[in-house]
């Protein structure tokens, strides 16, 4: 490559510097890529006067990073000599690279130096061709790209392999300090015996609709090719059909038509599973028939079982051989994860064993998928766990106030029918996001602020209990709490009418006899029972006249693009519940998203957009007809997102 | 439930030929073939007389009602359809020909019940004794996946020659609904056949628990009771034929030997106790190889082929246990009061598949005999054991008495894919259960390098603890020589 043609390519929506957030950050890139493709960053969190703890980083960032992505670079933010700062940041990257790749020979492959003004937030980028190279190229062709999600996952899919392994070893009992190393010595065994001649990787397509026409495919361990790098295999063409399974691409098992660009997402990208297995039948010409011998144990020894579930989840571009896929991403993959599992548990070898899992999640502004292993013995919500996540978001660059990392948010990949996932999700048959599709609101040249994340539509007559005339706030709260729900930060069931009211008299708001009456309740009365049953506050705007509301647009605005809750609407009249304003600084007009409890009808998503039970309401409609009243009181209550993860 | 039966026609006509020219009153003996529930058929390939018991008295004979006690089967030409004559069967001495025929069968190929020569009258007197006989050929010849609930009983009658074929269900009582009659015809069975092999190695490593449950456990249990939990787990085994994955029921379209391969789950080893700390006092290595022969008819899915070598293996291994525990027992027959009391320190004189683990506390081991395939009919074989002691003799022995076939004059057609299991070098239990001592590798010994290195440095004091210590490491199934002799 000439040096002058030298691009950057951020594939990546975010990636600005705001504040002074850390000193240090990976850039993550991927070997199928060209070189110089910035996907994400991690941020350095493991860190002293004197550098990065390049251990500690390595063993997070091992877990972290799925098997066909790289660290390709480092960025620090800093203000000093550029130059001196991007030198030192390639000198980190470098010396993390070696310690993840476990090598000692230099780093030869081109890294990223970059430099970020943290007052305003330019970044510079130096290339480093390889180590030892004392010339850093500053490179100013920077390309920021739009849809990271179809870059990669336009030729990209994803590999998943599964083994549970029983791990048994004998130690002896008066010697109790041996049995680590037993137990290392055990592990190494089994990573041994991934590359085992006899081991066979059967590969297999994992939606329904793929698995009916394409055959698993049998890749035999003594034919895995091991020491070609990644960057070297050639990689193979989607049309071509090889007849040689060795050399049938990942493709194979990826569905073709792949034409509508949602679907280039992490989500939605073909799964290849692959199972290993032993062969018992292989060829020997010494074949002896079975042999019984007893070994009595001399000393009094005892054995120890432990248990890991491995769970891998690798990327790789679909033209890729599978044999590769598997020596090159898979193995590896397992190998990493098995060595982590291994430190994790030998602390408690002797005691109870962690119930450690890996869980796969998807990121917002991530367009890589990562991984995090959970031990399952520890509540969610106990400290430890809390601050592992903690930890996790800053490493990732998350925002503190919402669970984007919790297991209920993991990537549900065990499923093997991914195709109607959309509309039929299990437990619930209610209708959610239903604004989604719906016409636009008419105002022109206005910005759209919107609830963040799902939510579910309750409505008057639900589950067969008549509510009508007087339920409205009560449904107006089940929306707001199926919303908490569904971004996880609770795991209550939304309550019922009954247990709304039940829970105001428990705060002693109401007396007794407010239970299975049908009195009306109001913003104040939600709030309480979003504070009693999620812990959640809400800020309250009063105003004197619907005429008012579309004076605290911008404030409503702010509101969803911070907290990105649905708002309730409350006050002299009817509750309704919004989910987004559309607002015309300049000219003033205005629209509300409503979602509106008042309707009695079947949950059909067409009657309801059709009936304008959700649909944008402008304060005054063509006919001049006021959507909020003149001489009415509204009280508008905004839950505040909880600072948790 | 089998609706229609077909004879192997060439087979079938020699076995007539055989009980019309010797002109007996009456003969039963063992069918050899198979039932297919997914094509409700059975298939007959061959009928077996079951030779004269101990007492040289031939296993079945006519009793006629007016002449009560008149020698038995000696009777010349007493072929009378006297309607009062019904037929004497040895019912033990069948089941016990039954036990020991099944053990020379292969995948595919099983005791599928018994046929008898006799009058029309005979026979209809008789439907109480033959099938509580055909229920004892079934109990002694069972199968190992008992889903076929139900045997065939074939009647060839004299006069009128004809052959006729009953259904009996095993699980009912013996009533006149016990016995359907199925359609019966001739045809070509043994040479549409085709052939499946597998070689199957396994190697178990079997802990030996403390606890009173394990107190005396003898080592044939050990092992019949890890063979039991093996054949669930080889039962779920995935399987390649000809190098392509067994994936739906299709019939295999080409001739000629297909070959097996059985493809087991990554260390998820059933057969040890879900436990994470348990005592043990001792190790059982439980390792060899074992081949397998199946037969399939064309009609049949190539899945069956593949449940029958499992059945097959699963089988072989029983039948083997069976034969060295039926020696042991006959062994300890005569000297039975001599050694029951004696102590611990002599029970090398016990045989070996009796031992009691729990109080033995030095290495002992046993060799299960060979399995050896003698062709039978049309390309088939059918298989017997060889002790280490026993030759080719003993065979030729088995092939004539159970069999009633000619012995193989020629040595080379016997196939002996199974060598001798090897006599174990002295090793002690920490070197079998370390795994770097059976599987070499050069990423394990770097890991034994840099371990040894650590612990040289953190424990200079017991240097020969870590020598001794050692991982045990239950399905590490590679074998040394396996690994470095094994063909690509």
């Amino acid at each position: 490559m000439e040096k002058n043609n030298r691009s950057i390519r951020v594939e990546c929506r975010k990636l600005l510097i705001t504040r002074n957030e850390s000193d240090l950050q990976w850039l993550i890139g991927s070997a199928f890529f060209p070189p110089l493709t910035i996907l994400s960053t991690f941020r350095c969190i493991h860190s002293d006067p004197s550098g990065p703890d390049f251990h500690r980083e390595s063993e997070e960032i091992r877990t972290l990073l799925l098997k066909g992505f790289d660290v390709i670079g480092a960025l620090i933010v800093g203000k000093s000599d550029t130059e001196k700062t991007a030198a030192r940041a390639i000198e980190a990257a470098w010396k993390l690279r070696k310690v993840l790749s476990g090598r000692t020979n230099s780093v030869n492959e081109e890294t990223i130096g970059a430099v970020a003004d943290p007052d305003t937030g330019d970044i510079r980028f130096f290339v480093s061709e390889a180590e030892g190279s004392t010339s850093l190229e500053l490179t100013n062709s920077v390309s920021y790209d739009e849809n990271p999600e179809k870059f990669v996952w336009e030729t990209g899919c994803l590999l998943r392999c599964e083994i549970p392994i029983k791990l048994p070893f004998c130690f002896p009992v008066n010697k109790p300090s041996e049995v680590e190393n037993i137990f290392l010595r055990a592990v190494e065994a089994v990573i041994a015996k991934f590359k085992d001649p006899n081991v066979v990787y059967m590969v297999e397509a994992s939606s329904k609709a793929s698995s009916d026409v394409v055959q698993p495919v049998i890749l035999r361990g003594e034919e895995l090719d091991f020491d070609t790098a990644l960057p070297n295999i050639e990689l193979l063409d989607k049309a071509v059909h090889n007849s040689d399974q060795k050399l049938l691409p990942c493709a194979h098992f990826c569905l073709k038509n792949k034409s509508t660009p949602e679907l280039f997402s992490a989500e939605n990208a073909d799964i290849i599973q692959i199972s290993v297995l032993l062969n018992r039948s292989e060829k020997s010409p010494k074949c002896k028939a079975p042999a019984v011998e007893y070994f009595p144990a001399m000393e009094e020894t005892r054995l120890l079982i432990v248990d890991f579930n491995l769970e891998v989840l690798c990327y790789a571009v679909q033209g890729i051989p599978l044999m590769h896929a598997v020596s090159k991403l898979v193995i590896p993959g397992l190998v990493d994860q098995l060595n982590s599992m291994k430190k994790m548990t030998l602390p408690n070898l002797l005691t109870q064993h962690p119930q450690l899992h890996p869980y796969h999640f998807i990121l917002p502004g991530i367009a890589h998928p990562i991984t995090v292993i959970y031990e399952l013995n520890y509540g969610e919500t106990e400290m430890k766990q809390v601050d592992i996540r903690r930890s996790l978001h800053l490493r990732l660059g998350l925002p503190f106030d919402r669970p984007l990392i919790r297991i209920a948010n993991a990537l549900d990949l065990s499923t093997k029918d991914r195709s109607s996932n959309s509309s039929t999700r299990k437990g619930s048959s209610l209708l959610r996001d239903v604004h989604i599709g719906i016409p636009g609101s008419g105002v022109s040249g206005g910005s759209v602020s919107l609830v963040q994340g799902s939510y579910e539509y309750y409505h008057y007559l639900q589950d067969g209990f008549d509510d009508s005339g007087w339920g409205c706030a009560y449904r107006s709260l089940q929306t707001i709490i199926s919303w908490f729900r569904l971004q996880h930060y609770s795991s209550i069931d939304v309550p019922s009418h009954r247990e709304i009211q039940q829970s105001l008299v428990d705060i002693g708001d109401k007396d007794p006899s407010f239970i299975g009456s049908r009195e009306w309740i109001g913003a104040i009365e939600l709030s309480f029972v979003l504070d009693k049953l999620l812990g959640v506050s809400c800020k309250v705007i009063n105003v004197r006249s619907g005429s008012e509301l579309p004076e605290k647009c911008r404030e409503l605005a702010m509101h969803f693009e911070n907290q990105g809750t649905p708002i309730m609407i409350g006050g002299g009249v009817l509750a309704y519940t919004l989910l987004g304003v559309d607002y015309n600084e300049a000219t003033g007009d205005t629209a509300f998203l409503i979602l509106d409890p008042h309707y009695t009808g079947t949950d059909d998503p067409k009657k309801i957009i059709n009936g304008g039970w959700c649909g944008w309401k402008k304060s005054i409609d063509s006919k001049g007809k006021s959507f909020f009243l003149h001489d009415k009181f509204y009280n508008l209550l905004l839950p505040q997102r909880p600072n948790m993860v | 439930m089998v609706k229609a039966v077909v004879g192997d026609e060439t087979q079938l006509q020699l076995a007539e030929d055989r009980l019309s020219q010797f002109s007996l009153p009456a003969q039963v003996g063992l069918v050899i073939g198979k039932l297919s529930s997914t094509l409700e058929r059975g298939f007959v390939f061959d009928l077996v007389p079951t030779p004269q018991n101990d007492a040289g008295q031939p296993v079945c004979s006519v009793l006629e009602a007016s002449k009560s006690d008149s020698k038995k089967g000696s009777k010349p030409k007493s072929r009378t359809s006297d309607s009062s004559s019904s037929l004497v069967i040895d019912k033990d001495w069948v089941a016990e020909h039954a036990r020991q025929v099944s053990r020379m069968m292969v995948g595919g190929m099983k005791v599928v019940g018994i046929y008898v020569w006799a009058s029309e009258a005979a026979f209809k007197n008789s439907t109480m004794v033959l099938c509580q006989t055909v229920k004892g050929v079934a109990a002694a010849a069972s199968f190992c996946d008992d889903d076929m609930d139900e045997r065939l009983l074939i009647h060839i009658s004299y006069s009128p020659r004809r052959w006729t074929c009953r259904n009996c269900t095993l699980s009912s009582n013996i009533t006149s609904s016990s016995l359907q009659p199925c359609d019966f015809k001739m045809g070509r069975v043994l040479t549409s056949l085709q052939t499946f092999k597998c070689l199957y190695n396994f190697d178990l490593r079997l802990p030996i628990y403390q606890g009173k449950a394990s107190n005396s456990q003898m080592l044939s249990d050990v092992l019949c009771n890890a063979i039991s939990i093996y054949a669930k787990e080889l039962r779920g085994a995935k399987a390649m034929i000809d190098g392509n994955l067994v994936v739906n029921d299709e019939t295999c379209k080409t001739d000629g030997l297909h070959e097996v391969e059985l493809l087991l789950p990554f260390m998820k080893d059933t057969y040890i106790e879900a436990c994470s700390q348990k005592d043990v006092i001792g190790i059982v290595s439980f390792i060899g190889s074992v081949c397998s022969f199946s037969f399939l008819n064309s009609k049949e899915p190539i899945s069956q082929a593949i449940a029958d070598i499992k059945d097959d293996i699963i089988r072989s291994l029983q039948s083997r246990l069976d034969i060295i525990c039926d020696e042991a027992d006959g062994d300890l027959g005569p000297t039975d009061n001599g050694i029951t009391e004696e102590s611990n320190d002599l029970s090398s004189e016990k045989p070996v598949s009796e031992l009691v683990l729990h109080s033995l506390r030095k290495n002992c081991n046993l060799s299960f005999p060979r399995r050896v395939f003698v062709p039978w009919l049309a390309g088939t074989f059918i298989s017997d054991y060889l002790q280490s002691s026993e030759t080719l003799e003993v065979l030729k022995d088995h092939c004539v008495e159970l069999m009633s076939m000619e012995a193989p004059n020629d040595a080379s057609t016997i196939l002996e894919p199974e060598e001798e299991a090897l006599r174990v070098i002295t090793r002690s239990f920490w070197d079998v259960v370390v795994p770097c001592s059976s599987a070499p590798s050069s990423s394990q010994e770097k890991s034994k390098e840099i371990i040894s290195a650590e612990n040289s440095q953190k424990s200079i004091k017991s240097p020969k603890v870590n020598f001794i210590a050692a991982v045990f490491f239950l399905l590490l199934s590679v074998i040394v020589g396996y690994t470095l002799v094994r063909k690509s």
